[in-house]
């Protein structure tokens, strides 16, 4: 008999016990450690005992989920990625629509510069003053150690 | 696709609880590794392998981020559900079970990827080197050495 590290005793076939266990052997091996198993009860009740320990790791719920819950997560994934590709077109389309709006404002001639100034200033302190407090906001979330406290 | 995904899910969650040591944060890696694959199906090569270990490898990679990006905690704190009205043999199994969770919780993180997935999720000794990115050669060494840790604290459980 010899010792492994750790103190562990590994009769003779040593690993590839657990490979015999498992199926994972050659033809040739399985029969060698077949042989051995014959005349080594010290072998045949490590066999036993290592076939206890999978057959209970088998039967156990480590998960502890239901299957079901995989499922409604996968949903909720197709969700989030329909909600982010909505976002994508609605900012997308909404620049677009805006570029337009801007080149057609400065563009027309109907309208004297100083109204064009005028009216620019207005729509600019409303944007200046929406990005201000949209950061704000931003830091706030990503900072709030207590944003995930339920109430 | 989607069907034979959500049949892996139970599995790749005992695994990341292995490697995260926590349930949600494991529940948390599933859900962001079934994210990416939805979002990128042509990512998985049929002609390369099967599903399940190239799942079980991504949430093993997003495992590993996960645990890069945190931050210096305390011990991971076991949340026990209370066992309420359950039956007497539901309580049993359940009581079995959290006997296998601490011993497997007192082996090194390899050892315990290796025996949940040959004995939990039953991969094969190939699958199993493609998921831990090992040797074939080594899985059956590494994995027996991690049976034998096992067998030692399931008896310290099942004495005490």
């Amino acid at each position: 008999m010899t010792t492994e590290r750790g103190g562990n005793p590994t009769p003779h076939v040593g690993d590839r016990l657990s490979g015999y266990l498992d199926g994972e052997l050659t033809q040739q091996q399985r029969q060698r450690v077949q042989l051995h198993l014959e005349d080594c009860a010290e072998c045949r009740r490590l066999l036993d005992e290592l076939s206890a320990v999978r057959a209970r790791m088998g039967a156990s719920d480590l998960s502890g989920l239901p299957e079901d819950r995989w499922r409604e997560n996968m949903d909720e994934s197709g969700v989030t990625l329909a909600r982010g590709l909505g976002w994508l077109l609605l900012i997308g389309a909404g620049v677009f629509i805006g570029a337009i709006a801007i080149f057609h404002f400065l563009a027309d001639p109907g309208l004297g510069a100083g109204w064009k100034l005028l009216i620019s200033a207005f729509y600019l302190g409303w944007l200046a003053l929406f990005v201000s407090v949209l950061r704000q906001r931003l830091i706030e979330r990503r900072t709030d150690r207590y944003k995930d406290v339920e109430i | 696709m989607r069907d034979e995904l959500a049949t892996l899910g139970n599995g790749a969650h005992a695994l990341a609880i292995q490697i995260l040591g926590n349930r949600d944060d494991a529940a948390d890696a599933v859900h962001d590794a079934f994210a990416q694959v939805l979002a990128q199906p042509q990512a998985w090569d049929h002609r390369r392998g099967p599903l399940r270990p190239w799942f079980l490898r991504v949430v093993r990679n997003r495992c590993i981020d996960l645990l890069r990006r945190r931050r210096p905690a305390g011990p991971a704190v076991e949340v026990l559900v209370a066992p309420g009205d359950a039956p007497d043999a539901v309580l049993e199994t359940q009581q079995r079970d959290r006997g296998l969770q601490r011993a497997l919780r007192d082996l090194p993180p390899e050892q315990r990827q290796i025996v949940v997935l040959r004995d939990y999720s039953d991969l094969s000794y190939a699958e199993i080197a493609a998921v831990l990115d090992l040797p074939a050669g080594t899985v059956m060494s590494r994995l027996h050495r991690a049976r034998l840790a096992l067998r030692q604290r399931l008896e310290s459980e099942d004495d005490d």
